[in-house]
């Protein structure tokens, strides 16, 4: 889930805390804060921090001016091999190509391991919001093809998206059957995201008072709860789990309506919490209530009209889309 | 009184539609000068009716919420080696296609008032007050919550490339680091602002003023002033390409943030377009664009329209503070009225929109867009010091330096947000005294 979605989670978490309200109530806002740090901590280490020293072993910088992407997946394949090989993990970095200050490159890394090949191909330029831009596509786009020599488990999707900002980095590592597996993002969602780091979190919240250490465990577990429906997943007992147990795969960290959906349903929750602590209301409603006017209408209201207007424009919404061919 | 009304309305937006041409010109800058005048006719014993400046100020605003659109796509010519990020209408300009930025967010401008007129205004009597009445004292933690939000959500810029380490780390925290120190300088400028106010009593409601110009306005234009970009030929196309979907897409984010930023404190639309942004996840540059004018629409004169509000009458946004000092709304009439502006200023400034964009772009022809940006940002510095003297003068040079930190570094221009975001958050969590005592202020 994107940043703000797990952000007020966090906050949500704290509401379901009495104590958290009722010192909101009398003018202290730190168990909302720290609900809220503590919502967002672990990708705020593994993003502002940890990704910057993680070590690779190879950096693959692909050319701007000379858009041949046969070295990229000749340097992917031969990391695999090389893996398969020694037994070594092999840790590789694939770098975003900027053109300009808000246009980037887009290429595409497909690791098969049916046909055993890594495919690239080098895709129009996008904007920071991933949007392709008009007339970007190059009129020369050669599928590269590398072959690797050892079986390969993917543990998240096969196809990889280079565009923006930090591109994507792997760790290749042989396992005891001599599979090699594919670790995508191997510094995310690792020991950050996991239960027994929320549980150190928390006891050093804890040597402020025990209130707070229950808010920190509930934000921070929410998060890698939340996490858990993406592919990825987390490695969730971290040191006593070696590897990321893998997610529900139900969405895509980027989707629009479940992050929305997130963010809305949790200012509901919170909304009511503190509509729960006020001990004789002047207006009064229900659970139920509020959720039919607040959630299920707007959003059914929203769904309709969305329908209607996609169908009055005869199909999806107009966008631009690039065709690959990997 | 219906027509005096109509008038009156005409009259602020028009006003309003040809101020809002220049880059960095605030239309409360204008409210503030309008109420010197009519404070000093009330002093000389001259009565001036409310259903004349009402509607005439609620134009004012209606009409700069709607044209601002206009220097803010198509005089800011970003240089590349001067900005590490480009904004989306900016983009527009710089592939030849600046009017078709300005109608996309002109539309949803429009798109704004029709959800204020038709949506916000009927029901919303019936719920914020509601609203209100849950969150009222919890306002002050959800401040800080949102300062948490704009300190841990800016993402590093830099650092993405080479081996890693501390080069790396240091390369990506340039950025951040920028941002966390705008933030906590413009805080800190808030303080001595709210403490040690500079500005004469007469025109404290214009307090913050100078620090806002020097914050925002004046980087603009000194950046464009020294851009080094030209800009290209400009297209005027017939059709926008939009669709009805994307349209709802982005009134929905916008309205959200807008309304957001209309009902609590402190908080102004980039904010509310910040969040809803993030809540959102849409990434289509069309509907940023037009989510950003629903956005600002909706929290400008959303944020007016509260104050006319039949059980809330609360006051948010500077428009609301400078009216307030003159006039009072009590009655249901009073709402309606301001209802009734704002379709009608709404209405009248996007029709305005295209036939000034058209103009500004024959305008640019003639005259170089850092021409513009230099005359306006004499216009701006002539309001302060007529407004505030040469105290103000100070703030707003104090205020341009930290500025154009966020711009230098590529941080967001948000953090300077922190003028205001951090000594009332912290007033109102009751910590602003002992804060202001340890900074030696009291």
């Amino acid at each position: 889930m994107k940043g703000i979605a797990h952000f007020i989670s966090g906050v949500a978490a704290a509401s379901f805390c009495p104590w958290a309200v009722e010192a909101a109530q009398n003018g202290n806002p730190a168990f909302f804060i720290l609900g809220a740090v503590a919502g967002i901590l672990p990708d705020t280490i593994d993003f502002k921090f940890y990704r910057f020293f993680y070590h690779h072993e190879i950096y693959i910088y692909p050319d701007p001016d000379k858009l041949d992407p046969q070295p990229v997946a000749d340097r992917i394949a031969a990391a695999v091999s090389e893996a398969a090989a020694t037994g070594k993990p092999v840790r590789v970095k694939l770098s975003t190509i900027k053109l300009s200050a808000d246009n980037w490159r887009q290429y595409r890394v497909k690791i098969d391991p049916e046909a055993g090949e890594v495919r690239v191909q080098f895709g129009p330029a996008v904007s920071t919001g991933q949007m392709p831009q008009p007339g970007t596509l190059p009129t020369d786009r050669p599928v590269a093809v590398a072959k690797f020599s050892a079986p390969v488990k993917q543990s998240y999707e096969p196809v990889y998206t280079v565009d923006i900002f930090d591109g994507p980095s792997f760790m290749f590592k042989r396992d005891e059957t001599g599979t090699v597996e594919i670790d995508f993002l191997p510094w995310h969602r690792n020991w950050s995201h996991s239960l027994t780091v929320a549980a150190l979190l928390a006891g050093t919240a804890s040597l402020w008072t025990w209130h707070a250490g229950v808010v920190v465990f509930g934000a921070y577990a929410i998060h890698i709860f939340e996490d858990q429906f993406g592919c990825m997943g987390a490695n969730l007992f971290f040191p006593f789990t070696k590897k990321r147990t893998s997610g529900f795969r139900l969405m895509h960290s980027g989707d629009a309506f479940p992050n929305f959906g997130c963010v809305w349903l949790c200012c509901l929750l919170i909304f009511w919490n503190i509509y729960a602590a006020i001990p004789e209301p002047l207006y009064h409603f229900g659970f139920i209530r509020l959720m039919m006017y607040a959630l299920v209408i707007p959003f059914a209201v929203f769904g309709v009209v969305h329908w209607l207007l996609v169908r009055a424009d005869k199909g999806h919404p107009e966008t631009l889309v690039t065709e690959w061919n990997i | 009184m219906i027509f005096t009304a109509a008038a009156s309305v005409l009259a602020g937006t028009v006003l309003a539609c040809l101020l809002a041409i220049l880059p960095g010109l605030h239309i409360y800058n204008v409210m503030g000068l309008a109420a010197l005048y009519l404070y000093s006719l009330h002093g000389s014993g001259v009565a001036s009716m409310p259903e004349v400046f009402v509607p005439f100020m609620i134009g004012l605003i209606t009409g700069w919420s709607v044209i601002n659109t206009i220097p803010s796509v198509l005089l800011g010519a970003p240089d590349e080696s001067a900005i590490f990020t480009v904004l989306p209408g900016q983009k527009y300009l710089m592939t030849g296609r600046g009017y078709e930025g300005t109608m996309i967010i002109g539309t949803g401008s429009l798109a704004g008032i029709f959800m204020l007129v038709f949506l916000i205004g009927p029901f919303a009597p019936k719920f914020l007050p509601i609203v209100r009445y849950v969150l009222n004292s919890h306002l002050h933690w959800i401040l800080w919550v949102i300062i948490t939000f704009i300190l841990m959500t800016e993402w590093p810029k830099g650092g993405n490339w080479g081996p890693s380490g501390w080069c790396k780390f240091f390369a990506a925290w340039s950025t951040l680091g920028a941002g966390l120190l705008t933030f906590f300088l413009s805080g800190l400028l808030g303080f001595l602002l709210l403490y040690r106010p500079p500005v004469s009593i007469e025109n404290a409601f214009q307090n913050i003023m100078p620090a806002f110009v020097g914050l925002f306005a004046v980087p603009w234009c000194l950046l464009n002033a020294v851009s080094g970009a030209e800009v290209p030929k400009q297209i005027v196309s017939d059709t926008l390409n939009i669709s009805g979907d994307l349209l709802l897409r982005s009134s929905v984010a916008g309205g959200i943030g807008g309304g957001f930023a209309a009902f609590f404190p402190v908080v102004t639309g980039g904010i509310g377009g910040l969040l809803a942004g993030h809540a959102t996840a849409q990434r289509d540059e069309r509907i940023f664009m037009m989510s950003q004018g629903v956005s600002k629409t909706v929290y400008y004169t959303g944020a007016l329209l509260l104050f006319f509000m039949p059980g809330l009458f609360i006051t948010r946004g500077g428009g609301a503070w400078i009216i307030k000092g003159l006039y009072t709304p009590h009655t249901r009439g009073d709402y309606y009225l301001a209802l009734g502006s704002i379709a009608l200023s709404g209405a009248v400034s996007f029709l305005l929109l295209s036939p000034l964009a058209k103009w500004t772009l024959m305008l640019m022809k003639r005259v170089d867009y850092r021409h513009i940006s230099i005359f306006s940002l004499g216009i701006i510095i002539s309001l302060v010091f007529f407004i505030t003297g040469w105290a103000g003068l100070f703030v707003t040079t104090v205020s341009t330096g930290i500025g154009l930190i966020p711009v230098l570094f590529g941080s967001r221009r948000l953090n300077c947000l922190g003028v205001l975001l951090l000594p009332i958050a912290c007033n109102m969590s009751g910590v602003g005294e002992p804060v202001a005592a340890c900074l030696g202020l009291l």
